[in-house]
């Protein structure tokens, strides 16, 4: 929900003594309350232990991954197929995007395959990838590339799209450069919703990635927790489980912090 | 946070708390099993989804009528062939199973943390390990793969005998780049061709058939001994709580071994049974020209050979850094319902017990 709906339905109507700073500590609620849970779960032993290790254990094994240089190296693995597919995946999906938007020859020609394609689940396609490319990196790279173009792309154009056509009269009456129209007008105007397109390109290319290193791989974070389950070592699947949603958590609220600080002209 | 927010968070933790002290509660009092729950692999061929050994045990060992007579239930649960392994030993951990039939390599992995199963009946020696080469890959033997990409499930039964047979040539697995899938991507990588070798089971014969594979070594003729292992495991708190129970499933399986072991019934096995879960062609080719003989490989005898290879396997699971603790054979190995079982079928000479064969260099095998 966005803050201008919780607004409008006066849900975020805060009583004057509970200040801004409390609210941020609010945000260690649930997941100190989860972990607790799952501590108090695993101590009474309502899951086996085998299958649920305590929170303390999780911790111990992670220690021990990054003692022994085994975790670094796996994520490491993880992290630079994510750089470098998403690098590529949301530079070309942003171009096309525009692009896409801009011309219609361009529209008329890609957007019914574009479309069809987009609604295709990645991991649909992790088998044809494989046959494709194989097992090696190029293949998770590609996954990544796919996740995160089109999700990129379909922002970038729906975005351009969306960009009111009141602004291009305004240039047009003032005879803008090209150069200024874009720098001043298009990207300013594109720059929001792309930064949240590319914010949740990220997350999908990311869990995406780990998905894809579950079922084929010889590295990474995926293939840490694969690995775990094939050897019974449920603490291991664990530390990969938390470490995702951290990695996820850490770079979608950069994102955000993003959104909310490159995007000045839209604080309201 | 809201007053009535958290008021009703703490009523729906209390009611989870109940409803799991109500479960405990519940299974504790549980005097006798109203249900038997045995897991076995699921396999799927053309679209229809047939669970190994499960009608075979029935027809010829009478399994679920004899749990009937007791008036106990027998649960079928599938394991998906994609990962048997992992997914049995989820369930034996959880408590969800009390049998399965699986093995040999994951039972170890279980067991290494805490001893949870049991070996209870013996499959025999049954199941063929293949190496197979894409189609057009000069690779004549092992010795050809060094450095190149296999694909490989790691901790599955097979892993152990690849790993032997790398060690027949002084090499480790560290002399391949192993790619840990499983078998059905193993099979669509080898058949792109973006890996140069897969090690599996039976089902090696179907990438042959499609021309994308060639079989280049298997245990039918060499390392006879590292055929699969595998068995019915109970959990050792099912064996000690119902024995006569235990008994009664463990005989309905080796009555079951013995029909099929006799040469007249191989081919009424084959067709009414293996071709479920198999193409018939590829269940006659994984057993035709073996180096064993057919009766032997239904054979649940708890020989030498037998603990043999549970120790080498365990000795392999720990060199290889797949467990951590080493694992007791004893333990894990229980001749008690088999002895019983040929004793009450009157076939305790049927089988012969043999030795244990000479120690395959494996156990050295570093990873």
């Amino acid at each position: 929900m966005s803050i201008g709906i919780r607004a409008a339905i006066g849900l975020n109507r805060v009583a004057g003594r509970v200040h801004y700073r409390q609210l941020k500590l609010a945000a260690f609620v649930s997941p100190v309350l989860l972990v607790l849970l799952w501590g108090w779960v695993s101590h009474l032993q309502l899951i086996s232990p085998q299958l649920l290790a305590s929170p303390l254990e999780v911790a111990s094994t992670f220690q021990e991954l990054l003692a022994s240089g085994e975790l670094q190296e796996h994520l490491s693995k993880s992290l630079s197929r994510l750089a470098l597919g998403y690098s590529l995946g949301a530079s070309i999906g942003l171009l096309f995007g525009i692009l896409m938007a801009l011309s219609r020859n361009v529209e008329a020609l890609c957007a019914p395959l574009f479309h069809a394609i987009r609604q295709i689940p990645t991991i649909a396609l992790i088998p044809m990838f494989i046959l494709l490319l194989g097992v090696d990196e190029s293949f998770k790279i590609a996954i990544v590339i796919k996740a995160s173009f089109f999700t990129v792309a379909l922002a970038a154009y729906e975005a351009t799209r969306g960009v009111s056509v009141n602004y291009l009269e305004v240039a047009r009456v003032y005879k803008l450069p090209w150069i200024t129209l874009y720098g001043k007008v298009i990207i300013p105007a594109i720059f929001p919703p792309v930064l949240t397109g590319l914010r949740i390109a990220f997350a999908r290319s990311w869990t995406v990635l780990v998905a894809a290193e579950l079922l084929v791989a010889d590295s990474g974070l995926g293939q840490m927790m694969q690995m775990g389950r094939d050897m019974f070592r449920l603490d291991i699947v664990l530390v990969g489980v938390v470490l995702t949603g951290l990695i996820g958590f850490v770079i979608d609220r950069s994102f955000k912090w993003g959104e909310a600080h490159l995007v000045r002209w839209r604080v309201a | 946070m809201n007053v009535n927010v958290v008021y009703r968070l703490a009523i729906l933790v209390a009611s989870v708390a109940a409803f799991w002290a109500f479960v405990a509660q519940q299974a504790v009092a549980e005097e006798a099993p109203k249900v038997v729950r045995i897991a076995v692999v699921a396999y799927n061929l053309a679209g229809k989804t047939s669970y190994m050994g499960v009608d075979a045990v029935n027809n010829e060992g009478g399994l679920e009528q004899s749990l009937a007579k007791k008036g106990i239930k027998l649960e079928w649960v599938p394991a998906s062939h994609s990962g048997v392994g992992p997914i049995i030993n989820e369930a034996f951990a959880n408590g969800t199973i009390d049998f399965a039939a699986y093995g040999d390599l994951p039972p170890i992995i279980l067991n290494a943390a805490k001893p949870v199963v049991q070996l209870v009946a013996p499959w025999g020696s049954n199941g063929n390990s293949y190496l197979v080469v894409p189609a057009n890959s000069t690779a004549k033997s092992i010795l050809d793969l060094k450095g190149k990409r296999i694909a490989l499930h790691r901790g599955r039964p097979w892993e152990a005998t690849f790993a032997s047979l790398a060690a027949s040539q002084e090499l480790t697995l560290k002399d391949f780049k192993i790619v840990n899938v499983n078998p059905q991507v193993g099979a669509a990588a080898l058949a792109s061709g973006t890996v140069d070798g897969f090690f599996s089971l039976n089902d090696a014969y179907n990438l042959q058939d499609k021309g994308v594979g060639r079989i280049i070594w298997s245990t039918k003729t060499s390392l006879t001994d590292q055929k699969l292992r595998g068995g019915i495991w109970a959990t050792n708190d099912f064996v000690n709580k119902y024995p006569e129970i235990t008994q009664l499933v463990v005989n309905a399986y080796v009555k079951t071994s013995y029909w099929a072991s006799q040469e007249a019934h191989r081919d009424k096995y084959i067709k009414d049974y293996l071709s479920l879960v198999q193409p018939e062609s590829v269940v006659r080719r994984d057993y035709e020209n073996d180096s064993v003989p057919w009766k032997d490989r239904w054979s649940p005898v708890y020989d030498g050979v037998l603990t043999a290879h549970y120790q080498r396997l365990a000795t392999y699971a720990k060199s290889s850094g797949l467990i951590r603790n080493d694992v007791s054979v004893q333990q894990l190995l229980n001749p008690r319902f088999v002895n019983q079982a040929l004793r009450d079928l009157g076939i305790e000479h049927y089988w012969v017990a043999r030795s244990a064969p000479p120690p395959v260099n494996v156990a050295q095998a570093k990873n």
